[in-house]
């Protein structure tokens, strides 16, 4: 299915929590003003309804997305006022994908872990939260993954600052 | 060791304490067997048979720290591996000594303004004796700063303050 399919597809099903999709088109030759859409094809999920959305995307039939191939986070500016959690899902059977995103508030940077229906996403959600400091709630194990345990800050925010030392090592 | 049995006469060898030290010292450096990341490729290739680093008596990679008189750090060190190093570099028997390879673990390469974790300069968490620039150096390079590392070890005395330093 191409993603206008999957788009229709999850409509149908009645996806829960998909507020918007970017549909790429190109402009429209009679209309002088239309700059089309660009950018890369992607849902935009309600974050509190991650959890039935994934489920829903991974049990459908015609969708079967079995496999989380990735799962990261961005932060947009310093100034902006969201993270953006990205999934980007496979699936083998059908040969498709899709990229599904959330937006959280960066004052209160939580969503659901999704690691109960994709195990894969155990750690990815571990690296997200030590990078950006977002908590995943249920996560079955919420430790570190790549940094020291000691380490303060979260160093893929934009507003990061860079440690002076880090116990007696000077980082300068 | 029966082919040299008998081969000589009974005979006296004079030599120096210190030449002697320094000959069994410098022709044995033994290296402990570690990566930490690109550069460890190139370490490799110089352990393997075409530039064979045998050739020094330093081909020996040894799996413990215990073992082992030669550190030579290939590769990028983060904070959370320094640790190791730290303890690792503890373990070792003196005399022992350090190679920084690359640029990487001589200054944080690369990561020099951007690696929130990378630490900039593996002498700042042991000593280092010799560093060898490259990025990755290439296998020459490696065999140079070991030779580096064995004019040194020429040039220390046990015995008797050298009259003169490298
Ligand atoms: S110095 Fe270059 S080749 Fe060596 S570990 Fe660093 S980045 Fe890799």
């Amino acid at each position: 299915m191409d993603f206008q399919g999957i788009y229709d597809r999850l409509k149908e099903q009645g996806a829960a929590g998909m507020q918007e999709a970017n549909l790429p088109r190109l402009p429209d030759p009679a209309d002088k003003k239309d700059k089309g859409r660009g950018g890369d094809p992607y849902v935009l999920v309600d974050p509190a309804q991650i959890c039935a959305f994934m489920d829903l995307a991974k049990k459908d039939e015609r969708l079967h997305f079995e496999i989380l191939a990735d799962l990261s986070a961005s932060d947009p500016a310093v100034d902006a006022e969201n993270f953006w959690v990205i999934y980007q899902l496979l699936s083998v059977k059908h040969r498709h994908r899709l990229m599904v995103k959330c937006s959280i508030p960066k004052s209160d940077p939580r969503i659901d872990t999704i690691s109960g229906i994709n195990r894969a996403a155990g750690w990815h959600e571990r690296e997200c939260s030590e990078m950006f400091g977002i908590t995943f709630n249920g996560h079955p194990d919420p430790r570190n993954i790549l940094l020291p345990d000691d380490w303060v800050g979260f160093p893929l925010r934009k507003d990061y600052e860079f440690p002076k030392e880090y116990q007696g090592i000077s980082c300068i | 060791m029966p082919i040299l049995e008998n081969a000589f006469e009974e005979n006296l060898l004079t030599t120096k304490v210190d030449w002697l030290l320094n000959w069994a010292k410098l022709n044995s450096v033994w290296p402990m067997t570690f990566g930490l990341a690109c550069c460890a490729i190139e370490m490799m290739a110089v352990g393997a048979a075409h530039h064979d680093l045998d050739r020094f008596g330093a081909g020996a990679f040894r799996a413990t720290p215990r073992q082992a008189d030669l550190m030579i750090v290939a590769g990028t060190v983060n904070f959370k591996m320094a640790e190791r190093i730290k303890r690792l570099y503890d373990q070792m028997p003196h005399p022992k000594y350090v190679i920084a390879m690359g640029a990487c673990a001589t200054g944080g390469g690369p990561y020099f303004k951007f690696g929130y974790t990378v630490v900039k300069g593996v002498d700042r968490v042991v000593p280092v004796d010799v560093y060898i620039a490259g990025c990755p150096p290439r296998p020459e390079a490696l065999l140079e700063g070991l030779m580096a590392l064995q004019r040194k070890i020429r040039a220390t005395a046990v015995i008797r303050k050298p009259a003169i330093t490298v």
